[in-house]
């Protein structure tokens, strides 16, 4: 197989001309988000030269200590991220929900790098930080999903979930069906990708693999053994992000905290 | 004299800053069955929440069989207490399985058997057979609270909280459930109504001293 084609800086320009086109298709049909548009492009090209800069940094220096901070770096922001679309506050659920990201993605990274990839440093740059990252990515969707279905949902049905307290339920026998649905809704996502990969579009990592010079074969256990990964890391996160939760969330007394919710 | 099942005492509720209870006290005998009755809105239902551990008072205390209800007892004593809700919301299901329901806690695994009286209870609260199999959705107002108080019933608890336990009952239905609650032997009773007619053979009628409090309920 060949190897990766650098993009040039005449081929970056070319690829900042085709935003033209998506330009014009909005101001033709008087859609006024251009300033939005030009702001998100801007956004993407500083944030994406920081952390290839970064990256760059990291990957020279290839140091294991260094690596972990970059994704407990990473780990933090998806922490502070999933409350706030959560709407739930920081101050009470980051330290539960970072602990429950931080296994949620240790586990299947290290358990890929080390017995599936064979490596001999479980903590190599190349490796740990790509995967990792997306592990967590897709752990933010489905705890996102998860834990904001979680509370909404006992929040809305707060009398029958009370009911069951009145009825003897211990909290952990009570919040079982609402655990169960919000774990349910949160996974979903990540079954119907995997029901559909290959399909539909091919995957991000597939996609890498084979740019990156490798047969598709390769890029096919690649795929296969991250889209594994990413489901054991949601259902790890999902469920331990909401058990921790869960002394923040709800009274000594059993009921959900009223002022749970942040603004 | 009777040993106190019930022992609420300067009981003090505030929500948004006004009082929704003011220095409230009621004893309850154990087998007594006392009906507490205060206008809509006067605290009727906040002073059940009280008694569950729902809401913590800004004042007084509450005690049942004198051990006193607070954060760290309340789980043991919910098992001494069942409550029926003015509208009660059990879940989804069927009633089978929403009265079967409770018994999968660990709290309640000895009552399973309890559920052999279902039968029974249906039929005292005139209550076909077949409704069991329906779902809890598909039942009137009147149906789900007598379905509710059967599954409090059911746990046979020594405190009965009802939360106007006739509202939506009609008159035969009402009167099926007051010689059901009449018949009760060693059960003790607290219910909260508009009128003396929520629970016509109560041994004792308490008024939620009128003024006490602003108009609200803490939900």
């Amino acid at each position: 197989m060949t190897e990766t084609i650098d993009i040039s800086g005449p081929g970056m320009i070319a690829a900042y001309c085709l935003l033209l086109i998506p330009l014009a298709m909005l101001l033709w049909q008087g859609v006024s988000i251009l300033g939005r548009v030009t702001i998100a492009a801007v956004r993407m090209t500083v944030q994406l030269l920081f952390v290839g800069l970064y990256l760059q940094f990291v990957f020279n220096l290839n140091n294991a200590w260094l690596n972990c901070a970059w994704l407990l770096i990473m780990i933090l922001v998806a922490d502070v991220s999933i409350l706030r679309h959560c709407r739930l506050r920081v101050r009470w659920f980051g330290p539960s929900l970072f602990v429950a990201l931080l296994v949620g993605t240790a586990v299947p990274v290290l358990y890929f790098t080390t017995l599936i990839l064979r490596r001999p440093h479980s903590m190599e740059a190349r490796y740990l930080i790509p995967i990792g990252g997306m592990i967590l990515g897709n752990c933010l969707r489905a705890d996102i999903i998860g834990i904001r279905h979680f509370y909404d949902t006992i929040k809305r049905d707060s009398r029958t979930f009370e009911q069951s307290l009145a009825q003897g339920a211990e909290l952990r026998e009570a919040i079982r069906p609402y655990l169960r649905e919000a774990f349910h809704n949160a996974v979903s996502p990540t079954i119907a990708t995997m029901m559909t990969i290959g399909l539909v579009s091919l995957p991000g990592m597939m996609t890498g693999v084979i740019l990156g010079g490798q047969p598709p074969v390769t890029a096919i256990r690649y795929q296969i053994a991250i889209m594994i990964a990413i489901f054991t890391g949601t259902a790890i996160a999902v469920p331990c992000a909401i058990l921790m939760s869960l002394k923040c969330g709800f009274l000594p007394s059993g009921p959900l905290k009223s002022d749970v919710f942040a603004g | 004299m009777k040993d106190v099942m019930l022992q609420i005492s300067a009981l003090t509720v505030h929500a948004g800053g006004k009082p929704i209870l003011q220095n409230f006290s009621l004893e309850v005998g154990e087998g007594e069955q006392v009906l507490v009755t205060a206008p809509s809105g006067m605290g009727k239902s906040t002073l059940l929440r009280c008694v569950l551990g729902f809401l913590t008072p800004q004042g007084g205390s509450i005690a049942l069989q004198g051990e006193p209800v607070n954060d760290q007892s309340i789980w043991a004593l919910r098992r001494q207490m069942s409550y029926v809700a003015q509208e009660p919301v059990l879940g989804n299901g069927t009633v089978r399985d929403i009265l079967a329901r409770p018994f999968d806690y660990h709290a309640n695994r000895d009552l399973r058997h309890n559920l052999d009286r279902v039968p029974d209870l249906l039929r005292q609260l005139r209550l076909p057979q077949e409704i069991a199999e329906q779902q809890m959705e598909s039942l009137s107002g009147g149906e789900k609270q007598r379905i509710a108080l059967i599954a409090a019933l059911l746990l046979d608890r020594p405190l009965l909280l009802l939360d106007e336990i006739s509202a939506s009952l009609d008159r035969d239905s009402a009167e099926a459930v007051f010689t059901t609650l009449a018949g009760l032997q060693e059960q003790t009773v607290l219910a909260v109504g508009h009128h003396a007619d929520a629970l016509p053979k109560a041994d004792r009628i308490e008024m939620l001293p009128y003024g006490s409090g602003q108009q609200g309920e803490i939900q």
